[in-house]
């Protein structure tokens, strides 16, 4: 306890007090023996006028000597106030432990949930350069593993948006960066002398840095990365427990970030795959034009058990090949094996002009003991002769294809023959007709007639409204009828399970005003 | 507007010459002849038009006369198909043109349909316009399934996803959507007709942003980043309303309703029977889409969308010479079928009441 | 989206004196193929003195083409064990599929005499059957 009067001198200090306010002697004034606060409030609580204190509101509170204490005034009679030092300290220190983890307890559930909400690397990356930045330290760099010498870098200033570069630098040359971006040996965090640090390691605009911290980010089993934090001089250095929270960060970052580097490796080789997969992009072929279209009868999936492709004669003035097919089965299995039957068909080229041949050792390449996988398919070979389109179509036990002539007439092409790949020996007959300009040939898969769905739930699209809606597409260039067909099995679906469904449109071109085709572009036209 | 653009619009010369593309680009389209088509936008580029101009002003006009032109019954769905395969192509035969080569120098972009979505050219359109402004920008097509979307966003850093629908009836397909993207933190700004004529739906389906066109799409773009998204955002806070599974249960018994009502239809209406297999399966269909738009108009619980398109419905079937007579009967008998449906009865009233009072069908409608 | 209700596959396997008849009910699909095969199979390397296998088709619902897969697998064991395969009271829609994909005239031929199996055939009867047509003769 100390009693002031009302000229701010020192009346009384107790025992009790001494320790705490050992300059407090008797006479001495307050100004010169008590921290700012108080003898603030003890000025506010002697001025002449109406008082706030002390019972509206709390306590003043503040710091004397390293302590939190409360000071509860009484006002004594002669106008002196009495003021009783009341210890806070562990009270207070507890409500701030526990304000911090709150915060941070916020903030890692903020962290975990930005990172795993992105299997993109470059945006994890961002965000834990930014919240490290925000919470952590005064910049922040994140550094992807790498074999080499090139590092992909991601710098972020407090308050700033984070940036990418590539850092040319040896890792090993930094204590801690090499362990750190090759997860091994496992190493607790690095303190390095900020004036050791490489200049790449410093972001600009930083000023002078008081303290850098490496921490390693450990992923899934694989190396994350790591991550750097850097301190200005005037801030202060990293507490131990502030360690340990950059370390509860890292191990959320490190997850998120080697979640997304895992994505990444797998989709592209499941991508590099699937490209040879992938039913190709179909244009105008020596004054032929050719349009195809594909759904997969997974949502999830981009490839399944149908197939179509368009091979280019190599002579000019020799027929394109087409073919389009459906293989037993679905997903990834069927899918594989439409990429076998498209590469022997690919190797068969050279016998092209004879369809027969083709799926009879196609059909004896595909035999096998163990199963009776099959597929289905129609070749077409397609040439422009003058203005016309010369076609031969063979159908290997697949649905006929149809063709639009001009005047809306729609005819099934008449080819019948067994499917390929499960029976010893197989026929077909082949068929030739022509297209006038404006006609087309179409050819699909069994996923657009046995769409089931319609108005009523459970009819099959079937082929008489396949032909219907074709009569209607007389003249329409090739992409326009494979979009219409598409659209008209999607409607007739809507949004049920299906089948894949695969449709290629061959077309003689309705206008002959053909100028420069370069066979790489479509050229430009002259009307 | 750069200074750039505004010379390129005055070499273009005034509104007339606008209108004179149009009507040779229109010429084109619906004679079918893809070669015109992709000659006149190369000619106007090769004379200085500006490409973003020849885009929106002059092949996105003729794409909208299009879609007139089949209201009106004077085109067909396959002509709709073939005019816009047309204008197809013009698109991609200005996109070779030296005048609509651009460097990326502002961020990506994703340009995607909705699932279902049959009309990609105004996706398509944005793209390119996007693409002159100076964005690296993917368009993923028409018929791009969510999953794919997602796939593609995880594989690529997307500053935002630009997702366009045409057809009222996929949004609750483009709410999915939507949602997908921000669970990934990627920020959405949709736009097309599905979205209202003020985009009044792209608010309660969780969008970042709405453009009533490419071009207001293209200057918000421009303007600031969308800010990410909220991460802890719960996708049923959006349309509490769905928690009466009224949208589920017409979703999902869809079919069997058309069925019912069908059934209804032809002991009310005798002439019926005498129908074609042709003529039943169109008035099924015209069914189905009652509730595929009732079902819609219950997820989003908004009479409006439902009114507006049985009016729609009414004129677009006087204009085929097919009486409006049927549908205020239909409309009864599909209340009395979902009678235990409160929000589902309301809204069809809601209907019934819009057939009454709009006069441009009341003509066809002796009732 | 309007769930359909799953057409399961059900089996209904009689014995008579040198045949074994298998009456289907319902889709013969990519799910259920396996389980004819299985059937098939099994009363093959049941009934080694079989001269006649039928499978009853009245009830069949649809047949996509793992459906069909499994018929001509079930063709091959039935010509390596030298019984003749009948597909019984076939639905219109099962004709036009075998037509179509010129299946019809192999699935329903008499077997081959039993010494002149491909040679395909041989091996996949040593790996999938444990008793083999010679011992059986």
């Amino acid at each position: 306890m100390l009693i002031a009067d009302a000229r701010g001198l020192v009346v009384r200090c107790n025992d009790a007090a001494v320790p705490v306010l050992p300059a407090a002697a008797p006479g001495a004034p307050l100004a010169d023996v008590v921290p700012g606060w108080l003898r603030d409030a003890h000025a506010g609580l002697c001025s002449p006028g109406p008082h706030t204190a002390p019972d509206s509101g709390r306590a003043p509170a503040g710091e004397i000597g390293g302590r939190f204490y409360e000071a509860h005034p009484t006002v004594r009679d002669d106008g002196s106030v009495a003021w009783w030092l009341v210890d806070d300290t562990d009270h207070r220190l507890v409500r701030e432990a526990l304000r911090m983890e709150q915060e941070r307890g916020a903030f890692l559930a903020k962290a975990s949930n930005v990172l795993l909400s992105s299997l993109n690397l470059a945006r994890c990356m961002d965000a834990t350069a930014q919240m490290a930045a925000e919470s952590l330290a005064d910049a922040a760099l994140v550094i992807a593993p790498v074999r080499g010498q090139r590092l992909p870098v991601v710098t972020c200033l407090r308050g700033g948006e984070p940036e990418t570069s590539t850092v040319t630098a040896d890792p090993d040359a930094v204590p801690g960066l090499g362990e750190a971006l090759r997860g091994f040996p496992p190493v607790p965090s690095r303190w390095i002398d900020p004036s050791a640090a490489p200049a790449w390691m410093v972001p600009e605009g930083i000023g002078p840095v008081g303290s850098i911290v490496i921490t390693p980010l450990p992923g899934h089993g694989v190396p994350a990365g790591a991550l750097i934090l850097l301190r200005r001089a005037e801030a202060a250095a990293f507490t131990e427990e502030e360690e340990v929270f950059a370390r509860l960060f890292a191990a959320r970052a490190g997850a998120g970030m080697s979640a997304a580097r895992l994505y990444a490796e797998q989709s592209s080789i499941s991508d590099l795959l699937m490209r040879e997969l992938l039913p190709p992009a179909l244009h105008q072929i020596s004054g032929v034009d050719f349009a195809g279209g594909y759904r997969p009868s997974a949502d999830h999936e981009r490839i399944g058990g149908d197939f179509y492709d368009v091979h280019p004669a190599t002579v000019e003035g020799e027929p394109s090949l087409v073919l389009l097919g459906d293989v037993c089965g679905k997903g990834l299995e069927a899918a594989v094996l439409t990429g076998r039957i498209r590469n022997t068909l690919h190797a068969l080229l050279p016998l092209a002009d004879d369809h027969q041949r083709m799926l009879s050792l196609l059909n004896t390449s595909m035999l096998s003991s163990h199963h009776t996988r099959f597929a289905t398919m129609v070749l077409a070979s397609a040439v422009r002769r003058g203005s016309t389109v010369d076609l031969k179509l063979t159908s290997g036990g697949h649905p006929s294809p149809l063709i639009v002539r001009a005047d809306g007439t729609v005819e099934e092409a008449e080819t019948h023959g067994t499917l390929i790949g499960a029976i010893p020996t197989v026929t077909a007959a082949t068929v030739s007709t022509s297209l006038a300009p404006g006609e087309s040939c179409v050819l699909y898969t069994d996923g657009i007639t046995e769409a089931k769905g319609g108005p009523m739930g459970d009819d099959l699209f079937g082929e008489e409204r396949l032909k219907r809606a074709l009569a209607g597409c007389a003249g329409m260039p090739a992409e326009g009828i494979v979009e219409h067909v598409q659209m008209l099995a999607a409607q007739w679906l809507n949004d049920r399970p299906h089948d894949d469904m695969a449709v290629v449109v061959i077309s003689a071109p309705r206008t002959h005003h053909l100028s420069a085709v370069n066979g790489h572009t479509r050229g430009r036209y002259t009307a | 507007m750069s200074t750039s653009t505004v010379t390129r619009l005055t070499a273009m010369g005034h509104a007339g010459h606008i209108e004179r593309s149009v009507e040779l680009l229109w010429a084109a389209v619906s004679a079918g002849d893809e070669y015109a088509a992709g000659d006149l936008v190369l000619r106007l580029l090769d004379e200085g038009a500006d490409p973003e101009s020849v885009l929106l002003d002059v092949i996105a006009r003729v794409q909208g006369r299009v879609g007139e032109e089949w209201a009106a019954n004077r085109m067909s769905v396959a002509q709709e198909h073939a005019a816009t395969a047309i204008n197809e192509r013009a698109v991609a035969a200005l996109s070779t043109h030296p005048a609509a080569r651009t460097t990326a120098t502002r961020g990506r972009l994703t340009v995607a349909c909705v699932d279902g979505e049959w009309h990609g050219l105004p996706a398509r359109l944005l793209a390119e316009v996007l693409k002159l402004r100076g964005w690296q920008v993917d368009y993923l097509g028409a018929q791009i399934p969510t999953p794919h979307l997602i796939v593609h966003l995880h594989n690529t850093e997307a500053d935002a996803v630009a997702l366009s629908s045409s057809i009222p009836t996929r949004l609750p397909t483009a709410h999915a959507a939507i949602t997908a993207c921000q669970a990934i933190g990627v920020p959405v700004l949709v736009g097309g007709a599905a979205f209202g004529p003020d985009g009044e739906y792209a608010k309660p389906l969780g969008a970042d942003a709405w453009a009533p066109d490419a071009r207001a799409a293209a200057d918000l773009l421009a303007r600031e980043p969308l800010p990410r998204p909220e991460l802890d955002h719960q996708q049923y806070d959006d349309l509490p309303h769905l928690a009466d599974q009224e949208y589920t249960l017409v979703s999902r018994s869809g079919a069997s309703l058309v069925r019912q009502v069908f059934t209804a239809l032809e002991d009310a209406f005798p002439a019926m029977r005498s129908y074609t297999d042709v003529q039943r399966e169109r008035t099924a269909e015209d069914l189905a889409h009652i509730v595929d738009f009732l079902a819609t108009a219950l997820y989003l619980d908004d009479e409006e969308l439902f009114t507006r398109f049985i009016t729609w419905t009414a004129r677009i079937l006087v204009a085929r010479g097919v009486p409006a007579a049927s549908l205020p009967p239909t409309l009864d008998l599909l209340a009395r079928e979902l009678k235990d449906f409160s929000r589902a009865v309301r809204i069809i009233g809601a209907g019934t009441r819009a057939l009454s009072t709009d006069h441009s069908t009341a003509a066809g409608n002796p009732a | 989206m309007t769930t359909h209700p799953h057409h399961h596959l059900q089996l209904t396997t009689v014995d008579g004196e040198d045949s074994v008849r298998i009456e289907l009910h319902g889709d013969l699909d990519y799910d259920n193929a396996d389980l004819l095969v299985q059937e098939a199979t099994d009363r093959l390397a049941a009934r080694p003195a079989l001269t006649d296998l039928h499978l009853l088709c009245a009830d069949l619902g649809a047949v996509d083409s793992m459906g069909l897969c499994a018929l001509l697998m079930i063709a091959r064991r039935t010509a390596e064990a030298g019984v003749r395969l009948h597909l019984d009271d076939r639905p219109a829609r099962l004709e036009r599929l075998l037509t179509l994909t010129g299946t019809l005239g192999h699935l329903t031929a008499p077997p081959p005499p039993r010494s002149s199996a491909t040679s395909a055939a041989e091996e996949s009867a040593g790996a999938a059957r444990p008793t083999g047509p010679d011992v059986t003769t």
